[in-house]
């Protein structure tokens, strides 16, 4: 989480009456209440540390508790200015600002939830505090909430001369892509304050992210506080949420150098180092933020995430290297590394490169630990994969319940982030990084790649895609809880109309302008010829042709789906199964909980009408579904009725969901085994015996049978025994063994 | 694993008879009610396949009542004879009140008193409860007797959410995967880690946190175990319980083959033991004896067999 978010105690110091100018920076004091508390922050301000903690020790012998507070956290004894404000929130003076401060110090120390409860209450003690909305803000922004520009604007229309608040909105709009408006607000601020430092390091940044490295503004910024690491901390930020990690990691090394004690920026550093696969460097970091004193979640859930590594093994494979859990490893790896494999050749041929090392691809079977990799980072919600650079970090199936993720596709949709990041060097905008990789992954599977949720079509009804240029916030700020969801879903169409109607080569075309630093309007033009708004309208009125019968029969099929499932709850089956047929087709690509498929086909199955249930369950696969049980229940149907073609074919499928299932490696392994494929079969035993199951003498005894078919008779002479041992009155095993000891 | 012992004191009871109690508790809800009566049907069907020598009755919905529970076992006690075995199962709800579990019917409760002291009358060195109610483990300090196999569902008195073990263990009955060495007969120790496994897969799968631990007992210890073998000393008697069993292998028609039969129970016996050896012995070594045994005891069978 970045520091700049917290580094709110200059911007909240007005208090009221008289303001003051010293060397550019309006200092407004109040009468007399806290005026030694600003001199300390001026010095702080100016980068005279020693001075500051002197002024900052002298306020803790204050007879006011207020300034006593503020003392002791200029002094970063955050337990005891704590004490200190409780005393201050039981008198009766400057309650706004007593309350404001102490929201900010919970801020600062990792307690957002207090601290806005804190900037309420000083709203309550004044409604028309600025620096209690300009609080809001900051707590808002730090999980890029977008109500954060709401309480900017707010703090702004009670204080005008804020600069603070200013200098939040450039770094929002920073955050959103949008370089203009930051620069506006950025200047604004400066209009005020020409010291406004943190206005001056978004300046900086938009430099630096602009490939200008000896930005004038950093100078500016050195002459007003010469150990003003901050500034480069906030361009670390800006390059990481760019995903360009390697250069935060530069950036926060520089803001260090100026100043070591930025604990956040050294936690940062280490969070980043850990992104990219440097553990051990990570590692130091971060034990020195946490010995610094600086134990948010994040430093203290990567150091526990880095302890646990030890359990996890480190497996070279043909196309990059494996982190799995040992736990799983075994289960795991000859999957992934086949599907690594696959990705990387398969975008090897269709972007015409090779990348510049092996791709790491960190599996995780506990989904907090996966989520500590993306801690801070925007568009979170219902991440499973997560690229940096060339490491892959995912959840392990097992980190989900079954059907809730497709680790193939996963794999899929992150190596395109691999491939298309290297290809731009890292310069690409989310929505297309995005809609490529979705597009990618339904380009090879059809059944892959985001579907129509009931949340997309909401969106569509209610017009609340975004034009192709304001995509981004979608993925960064989002607007409704969904609207991250609803905008993988429209930049993968984006991508899969550009194809459609441009070709291939057009995709490939945009990776190229975008590595060239081109804007996406530019990219447009130069690749489609398209100007953002006839390209908005084109894809509209396309993705309109796709989906205008779901969209326009929505409520009907709802209406259809309620009243079948209430019907089948009453026992009513042929009712259920009119009504879902009725609606069915109205909303073909409702593949979720209750879809029609699954109802149709379990009233089917219980009637004995094994081929409707079949076309259902195939309808289902076909159309994304990932429902482990139904899906299974597909592969039983395609056996019965004589498919076991189809039946590999699913159970293949169901793997990519849920390789933990036992019966489902059994079957595959019988199937694969009776297609004549001993060596898939092997594979497939061989992952049963991982998954310990109940009848080892039956599993031993397959995986012999698959051995001994592929001609690897010392081996399936060691299964045999194995089976025998557990079973020795197993008799096709006890026949096994005498064919082999022949 | 077997022992070898056991395995020739169950070789001995070939015409002893096998009686089953299955009761069905109060669901207290219709998906509940559904649900343990399902279950009961379901569990008597599979023990059928015992054949005739096996007694079942069963005890469902309104006619589970204290006093006809404590009648049928009452009844047991009266036909049973020292070389028979017995099984009581319980489905439904349980509760636990930190002094008194209660086995949830229509009417008044049974506790786990009640039961004791009705098993406590019947006759049988192989006697087998299956308690797989909600808060089942509490039973184990009170049922618990060394000539007594006790199965719970939960291994306290607090765990006290709806149970499924029920339903891996009536799986583990017709499942020929819960018969793991394959003998053909599904025994009280197979079907237990066969349930136990199901179970714990379940709550993994579904990313639930396991509200149901289940528990072994069958020396006595009122403790009982998840995870029943030789080295903790669970699971010995309930191994040689048989549940479901094929029906009585043909006799030896002749000498020769009444020979073989005899090589093969020794085979048996001798890998059992080699087996028990396997921890103090060169793992080489340990394979060597082993194959050699295992090759002999297919080639007994391939001649049986002819």
């Amino acid at each position: 989480m970045n520091r700049w978010l917290t580094r709110a105690r200059r911007a909240s110091k007005a208090g009221g009456a008289a303001g003051v100018l010293l060397g550019g920076l309006t200092i407004i004091l109040p009468n007399c209440y806290g005026a030694q508390v600003d001199d300390c922050r001026v010095l702080q301000h100016h980068g005279k540390q020693a001075q500051a903690q002197k002024c900052f020790a002298s306020l803790t012998g204050s007879p006011d508790p207020f300034d006593r507070a503020m003392g002791y956290w200029g002094l970063h004894r955050y337990d005891q200015a704590n004490e200190q404000f409780r005393a201050a929130y039981q008198g009766s003076r400057n309650q706004a600002r007593t309350r404001t401060e102490w929201g900010l110090l919970f801020l600062e120390r990792f307690n957002a939830g207090e601290a806005v409860n804190l900037f309420n209450d000083a709203l309550e003690a004044d409604p028309k505090y600025a620096p209690a909305y300009l609080g809001l803000a900051r707590a808002s922004a730090k999980t890029f909430d977008e109500k954060a520009v709401g309480f900017a604007k707010e703090a702004i229309s009670r204080d005008p001369k804020l600069y603070a608040a200013y200098e939040l909105l450039a770094f929002l709009a920073l955050e959103d892509g949008n370089t203009e408006e930051a620069m506006k607000q950025a200047q604004q601020a400066l209009s005020i304050s020409s010291e406004a430092l943190d206005a001056m390091s978004i300046l900086a940044s938009i430099d630096w992210l602009n490939d200008k490295p000896n930005s004038e503004w950093i100078d500016r910024i050195l002459k007003v506080n010469p150990v003003y690491g901050e500034a480069y901390a906030t361009g670390a930020h800006f390059f990481v949420i760019n995903r360009r990690y390697e250069e935060g990691i530069d950036y926060y090394g520089k803001a260090l150098a100026l100043n070591p004690n930025l604990w956040d920026a050294r936690s940062e550093l280490g969070l980043n180092l850990l992104r990219v696969g440097q553990v051990a460097r990570a590692k130091t970091e971060l034990e020195q933020s946490y010995q610094g004193g600086y134990r948010n979640a994040e430093t203290v859930n990567s150091l526990r995430v880095i302890d646990s590594l030890k359990n996890y093994q480190t497996i070279p494979v043909s196309r990059g290297v494996l982190v799995l859990n040992s736990k799983e490893a075994k289960l795991l790896q000859p999957y992934v590394a086949a599907e690594l494999e696959k990705s990387v050749a398969i975008y090897e041929r269709k972007y015409h490169m090779k990348l510049p090392g092996p791709v790491r691809l960190e599996v995780y079977p506990n989904h907090e630990d996966f989520i500590v990799r993306t801690l801070g980072l925007p568009g979170q919600g219902g991440l499973l994969g997560v690229t940096f650079g060339l490491v892959v970090a995912m959840d392990s199936p097992s980190a989900q319940a079954p059907g809730q993720l497709n680790w193939a596709t996963t794999i899929r949709h992150e190596v395109n982030h691999v491939y298309v990041l290297t290809a731009t060097h890292h310069r690409v905008p989310r929505w297309f990084a995005e809609g490529l990789a979705v597009h990618e992954e339904s380009a090879t599977e059809p059944e892959w790649g985001h579907r129509l949720t009931p949340d997309v079509v909401d969106a569509i009804r209610h017009k609340r895609l975004l034009p192709v240029m304001e995509l981004e916030r979608g993925f960064v700020r989002p607007h409704y809880p969904s609207q991250v969801v609803v905008s993988y879903y429209q930049a993968g169409k984006l991508c899969d109309y550009i194809a459609q109607k441009w070709g291939d080569a057009a995709l490939l075309g945009m990776i190229q302008s975008f590595a060239a630093k081109k804007p996406t309007a530019a990219v447009l033009d130069e690749n489609i010829h398209q100007s953002p708004e006839s390209f908005d309208k084109g894809f509209i009125s396309w993705l309109d042709q796709q989906t205008a019968k779901t969209i326009e029969h929505f409520d009907e099929w709802k209406k259809g789906m309620d009243a079948a499932h209430t019907a089948l709850a009453a026992g009513k089956k042929d009712e259920a199964v009119r009504l879902a047929s009725g609606v069915r087709d109205l909303y073909p690509e409702y593949v979720q909980g209750g879809s029609a498929y699954e109802l149709l086909a379990g009233v089917y199955v219980d009637q004995g009408k094994k081929a409707e249930a079949l076309a259902n369950l195939e309808l289902y696969r076909e159309r994304g579904g990932r429902n482990v049980g139904s899906l299974r229940k597909l592969a039983d149907l395609e056996k019965e009725t004589g498919k076991p073609d189809k039946a590999l074919d699913t159970l293949r499928k169901v793997n990519w969901i849920y390789p933990e299932d036992v019966e489902v490696h059994q079957k595959l392994g019988e199937l694969e085994f009776q297609h004549g494929d001993a060596k898939a079969a092997i594979q497939e035993f061989q992952s049963v015996l991982f998954l310990q199951p109940s009848d080892t003498a039956q599993s031993h005894y397959d995986l012999a049978r698959a051995l001994f078919a592929a001609q690897r008779a010392d081996e399936a002479r060691d299964e045999v025994l194995l089976s025998l041992e557990a079973a020795p009155d197993f008799k096709p095993a006890q026949q096994l063994l005498l064919k082999l000891s022949k | 694993m077997r022992a070898l012992a056991l395995v020739l004191w169950m070789a001995g009871l070939a015409h002893a008879a096998s009686y089953f109690a299955i009761v069905s508790g109060l669901g207290g809800e219709p998906e509940y009610e559904g649900q343990f009566k399902r279950w009961a049907t379901d569990l008597e069907q599979a023990l059928k396949a015992n054949g005739p020598d096996c007694h079942i009755e069963t005890l469902a919905g309104a006619a589970a009542t204290r006093q006809n529970i404590l009648e049928m076992l009452n009844r047991v006690a009266g036909q049973t004879r020292s070389d028979d075995s017995f099984a009581l199962i319980l489905i439904g709800h349980g509760t636990y009140d930190g002094t008194d579990y209660k086995f949830n019917v229509p009417g008044r409760d049974v506790t786990a008193s009640d039961l004791a002291s009705a098993l406590n009358h019947i006759a049988g060195q192989r006697q087998l409860v299956v308690d797989a109610t909600s808060a089942s483990g509490a039973v184990l300090p009170v049922l618990a007797k060394a000539d007594r196999i006790v199965v719970t569902a939960t291994k306290s008195g607090t765990e006290k959410n709806a149970t499924i073990f029920a339903r891996y263990w009536i799986d583990a009955l017709r499942n020929p995967a819960a018969d793991s060495d394959k003998n053909g007969t599904i025994s009280a120790l197979e079907a237990f880690r066969y349930a136990e496994a199901k179970t714990a897969e379940y709550f993994k799968s579904e990313k639930l946190i396991a509200t149901e631990h289940a528990m072994l007992s069958d020396t006595g210890s009122k403790e009982g175990v998840r995870d029943p073998k030789p080295e903790n000393g669970q699971g010995m008697r309930a191994a040689a319980f048989a549940l479901v069993r094929p029906p009585s292998q043909a006799k030896a028609s002749n000498q020769g083959t009444q020979n073989l039969l005899t090589k093969k129970e020794e085979l048996e016996a001798a890998i059992d033991k080699l087996k028990y050896q396997k921890a103090a012995m060169p793992p080489d070594e340990y394979k060597r004896q082993l194959s050699a045994l295992l090759l002999q005891l297919a080639r007994t069978q391939a001649e049986i067999d002819q």
